[in-house]
């Protein structure tokens, strides 16, 4: 099922200090809708950037970003936020849930971020940890999860508000191999219905098992960007 | 050659990491030092202040003992300067011309002034602090005794003396303060002779320091010593040190209370912020902590570290927080000094050094706690413990939070504060005490305004009668006829409301050791508004009011009767009833009643005044001028307006304003600090939020409301505490004034009013969580995401 591009790189170059050699240059790339891309490449070479810009979490020193066919590289901070709310969900190599919060309640919160209504939000939250295989723990606080628990409430959480684009970065990272290979058969299930994913990870045998086109980057730059062999 | 102790220390210095490389932190700290210093040296500063002014002060200016007038046309330039080697006389000052001139001020009388011919305000005795403006150096220049303000001449304005031919201006190039007010103005010595009335017999002052003075006693024989120097006759009048002290500490002790009161709040709270603000930092460095120590740190190296990471910036924090606290200290000990009634006021040396140091040592005691178990932590604890707060703390407050319906950005933020119990204590105690200070500040200054206008009556009693006029004065008594007039021109005016003779003598009651002031009112006299502290306003035939200190002097109570002696004739002696205790602060007995209750005094040489009310609408001035008028030039009575309050009341009330905008300001401070110190832990969470959507209006919106818990409790606790408060301080002013007062006095806050005052909590809360909320309004989510 392959549509128009989701995200848009053009001539993307990220700098962080002046005179440093850019964390990304002139990087320019297309992800389909549907499609699921795994960015790989060694430590420094520029994944996190990437996908941080993708995000919005970051902006470029140089190029144009468009995601899901809005640019974000020249939108506000609320602007981005906004932007993020709707249209990404992020899945953190170290779930990044928020401690204090219940496992619904992390699931709830970028929908009431994003102003979705009480009752909509909760049924989505509630059909997403039923789709997660985690709602008997709803009530429960991420400490008392697993690791496998808290990365399928992170997705849960980046799904609420039904994503054009998933980013995860090293979703696999944190976990043993018997979770990592779950947590990836769920992200191929999620692929499966239609959900475009970018992958970031050095795990070659997860990019191998689940992503159609591999980008590997070097130094900031596009190495091959192709499909695994 | 290196010592053993400097391999010891290399991994400190090390450790420490560099003050510069934890900027935010260093400045915090450096910042929150700086202020608790700054207040804790301007608390110092008023305490010192409120004890004994006016002997700090005299001591200061080498105060004159006694200050002799002399007629210069009985003693000689030489006999004066013999008197300065009399026995017993330690130094002197003088001769210096003196002139009592009548003076107009915006074409209204200004009043009797002596002035004095003085080239330089300094002096071996008497050394006059200037407060404004410069030392006459010209003819027509004069410098006035007190400060500018008030309603009263500025600096630049103009003075007629009336009387002297030729009605002299005088343009006010200055002000200053003479501790034992050795005269009213001073003027160039020459300026003296052409403000002389003809007729009137030249004379000078002499200004003595004795070496026995501390008595009424010692002061009258060193008068009869000067005397005995002197022609006979040549002495006029002697003025002693005893009454401007009696004066000046009446005024200051009634200060005392408040000053204390706000004192106490800054420091209290500069300590709490203090030990918030640096318990905390090391604690958000057990991570590091744990670090260290894991590369071989010794517990006594890591607590070392800690403490000179803080210390450093709590040094530099101290030596500027001294520095801004003497700066910050000028414009209050001005005003202190002014309502003390002394020249001028300094912040001790003492103040200066035991502020910064005792703030030093706090900043090392709060450190030295979490130093000391960061020390005795393994380093794994240390790093695990520097990570978060405590896991389960809050998670109550968020699920209730989640619940409620709204915006979530605000929910998050109301639960926030259950995360640190005890930081959000200390910050709920800085809002709690700003707050206090800001509810009591304009509760006590309602306190004073209404003390003001019900001992001066300018509300009720906008206009009097008293005799000023060219032919009043001591021994020349209205004619009746002229009294009549006054009578005659009030009720002839459309504008009075009520207008009331009233008549003044000295009266004795058996139990008082000393003359009772007796008034009598020559009718209705209810709405001329003497505050009633008990009982009520006589409304009896044989019913008097009386003051506090008749009471006291008395023994007897509202309700007894009492023996007044008025003096000779058929109504020497009556019985009057004490129908109540009435507010008039004086160390002197005193009575009111009506003229038909003491006859004895309501009599026509004991007409002293006419208490006048108006319509509502009119104008004060215009009817002044128009009783004026009515009465002629040649009147012996004169028509003036009442002002509100007198320099005491104002100054006093510019002194609360002052000491309560700097605690709301440090209070906001210490705000500020805790939210930003909360902000930075939890920076990683932030980041989350971002990168799930929050926006930069919902990330002000979470940081704002998690300081609103606080916010709300600090306003539940400061309203009632600045009521008690001040009912506390104004009870406590008014026993050191010998007086009790009414109740209206404390009742300044009515529920809407203080409900409105209680905002000041979350004002102070939202002021110092604005700046901490923006910054992480703007922070980066990628950079949040991965900050420790």
């Amino acid at each position: 099922m392959q549509q128009g591009p989701v995200i848009r790189l053009d001539g993307v170059t990220k700098t962080y200090q002046a005179g440093a050699p850019p964390a990304l240059a002139d990087l320019s790339l297309d992800v389909a809708a549907g499609e699921v891309a795994a960015v790989m490449g060694p430590s420094g070479s520029g994944k996190s950037t990437l996908l941080n810009l993708i995000a919005g979490l970051d902006r470029p020193t140089a190029g144009t970003i468009t995601v899901a066919g809005r640019r974000i590289d020249n939108l506000s901070e609320s602007g981005l936020a906004r932007f993020r709310a709707r249209h990404v969900g992020i899945i953190f190599q170290f779930f990044n849930l928020l401690d204090d919060l219940t496992v619904q309640d992390n699931v709830l919160l970028p929908a009431q971020l994003a102003g979705a209504s009480r009752r909509t939000a909760r049924a989505r939250a509630r059909e997403l940890l039923e789709q997660m295989g985690i709602e008997r723990h709803r009530d429960d606080y991420p400490a008392r999860l697993s690791g496998g628990q808290r990365q399928r409430v992170a997705i849960a959480r980046a799904l609420v508000n039904s994503p054009d684009l998933l980013l995860a970065d090293e979703p696999t990272g944190a976990l043993d191999t018997a979770t990592g290979l779950a947590i990836g058969r769920l992200l191929q299930q999620l692929n499966a219905g239609g959900q475009t994913l970018v992958l970031v990870t050095h795990d070659p045998a997860l990019a191998e098992r689940y992503a159609a086109r591999t980008v590997r980057l070097l130094d900031g730059r596009l190495a091959t960007a192709g499909v695994p062999a | 050659m290196s010592w053993p102790w400097t391999h010891w220390l290399g991994p400190v210095r090390t450790a420490t990491g560099g003050v510069l490389r934890h900027k935010v932190q260093a400045v915090a700290i450096g910042l929150v030092v700086l202020v608790s210093t700054a207040s804790a040296t301007l608390g110092l500063a008023l305490l010192a202040a409120s004890n004994t002014p006016f002997q700090h002060a005299f001591g200061a200016q080498d105060g004159a003992h006694v200050t002799v007038t002399v007629n210069t046309a009985r003693a000689s330039a030489a006999d004066l300067a013999a008197t300065r080697h009399l026995g017993g006389v330690t130094a002197a000052a003088g001769p210096f011309a003196e002139s009592v001139v009548q003076t107009e001020y915006g074409g209204q009388p200004f009043g009797q002034m002596a002035l004095a011919g003085r080239a330089s305000a300094g002096g071996p005795v008497d050394d006059v602090v200037l407060n404004a403006g410069h030392w006459p150096d010209g003819p027509g220049q004069v410098v006035l005794d007190g400060s500018p303000g008030g309603g009263g001449p500025g600096l630049g304005s103009t003075l007629t003396v009336t009387g002297v031919p030729g009605a002299p201006k005088l343009i006010v190039v200055g002000f200053g303060n003479s501790v034992t007010s050795t005269a009213d103005g001073w003027v160039t010595p020459g300026e003296i002779t052409r403000l002389l009335a003809p007729g009137v017999p030249p004379s000078a002052q002499m200004l003595y320091r004795f070496t026995h003075a501390a008595s009424y006693g010692e002061v009258r024989a060193d008068v009869a010593e000067v005397s005995r120097a002197l022609p006979p006759g040549a002495v006029t009048g002697a003025a002693s040190w005893l009454a401007a002290e009696l004066q000046a500490t009446s005024n200051g002790a009634i200060m005392e209370p408040f000053v204390v009161a706000f004192a106490l709040i800054g420091l209290a709270m500069a300590v709490l912020i203090v030990g918030n603000v640096v318990s905390g930092a090391v604690v958000a460095g057990y991570q590091r902590i744990g670090v260290l120590k894991s590369i071989g740190l010794t517990p006594a190296q890591v607590v070392l570290a800690y403490l000179s990471r803080v210390g450093w910036p709590a040094l530099a924090g101290c030596l500027a927080g001294v520095v801004a606290g003497n700066v910050l200290a000028i414009p209050v000990l001005h005003n202190s000094a002014g309502a003390y009634g002394v020249g001028s006021q300094q912040v001790p040396w003492w103040a200066s050094v035991v502020a910064p140091a005792g703030m030093f040592a706090l900043v090392l005691l709060a450190g030295f706690g979490p130093a000391l178990r960061a020390g005795r932590l393994s380093a794994a604890e240390a790093i695990a413990a520097g990570r978060a707060p405590r896991a389960g703390r809050g998670y109550a407050a968020h699920r209730l939070a989640a619940r409620l319906r709204l915006p979530r950005p605000a929910g998050l933020g109301l639960a926030a504060p259950f995360a640190r119990p005890a930081r959000t204590a200390v910050t709920l105690a800085a809002i709690a005490f700003g707050a206090t200070a800001v509810i009591f500040a304009f509760g006590l200054n309602s306190s004073l305004s209404r003390a003001a206008a019900s001992q001066t009556h300018s509300a009720t009693v906008p206009v009097r009668v008293e005799q000023s006029g060219p032919g009043g004065g001591p021994g020349q008594m209205p004619s009746a006829a002229q009294d009549a007039a006054v009578a005659a021109a009030l009720r002839a005016q459309p504008g009075t409301l009520h207008e009331v003779a009233v008549y003044g003598n000295g009266v004795k009651v058996p139990g008082i050791a000393g003359t009772v002031n007796a008034w009598a009112f020559g009718g209705d006299a209810a709405w001329t508004g003497y505050g009633i502290i008990a009982g009520h306003w006589y409304d009896a035939p044989g019913e008097v009011d009386v003051n506090t200190a008749f009471l006291d002097q008395s023994g007897l109570a509202v309700g007894d009767t009492a023996t007044v002696y008025t003096g000779t004739g058929p109504h020497a002696q009556v019985t009057v009833r004490v129908a109540g205790e009435v507010f008039d602060p004086d160390s002197q007995a005193r009575m009111f009643g009506s003229t038909q209750t003491l006859p004895g005094i309501g009599t026509p040489a004991n007409l002293q005044l006419y208490d006048v009310a108006l319509r509502p609408g009119v104008s004060t001035a215009a009817y002044v001028q128009a009783v004026n008028g009515a009465l002629g030039g040649r009147s012996p009575w004169q028509a003036t307006s009442q002002h509100d309050g007198g320099q005491f009341y104002s100054i006093a009330s510019g002194l609360v304003g002052l000491l309560a905008i700097m605690v709301a300001v440090a209070a906001g401070l210490g705000v500020l600090n805790t939210v930003l110190m909360t902000t930075r832990d939890r920076v990683h969470d932030l980041g989350v939020f971002k990168a799930l959507g929050m926006r930069p209006g919902q990330v002000l919106t979470m940081v704002v409301c998690s300081i609103a818990v606080p916010a709300v409790v600090g306003a539940a606790i400061a309203a009632p505490a600045a009521v008690a408060l001040n009912t506390a301080t104004v009870h406590a002013m008014a026993g050191t004034a010998h007086t009790g007062i009414p109740a209206g006095f404390t009742q300044v806050f009515p529920p809407s009013r203080l409900a409105l005052l209680s905002l000041a909590a979350v004002a102070i809360a939202v002021a110092g969580a604005l700046l901490p909320a923006s910054w992480a309004a703007r922070a980066r989510p990628a950079v949040a995401l991965h900050a420790e």
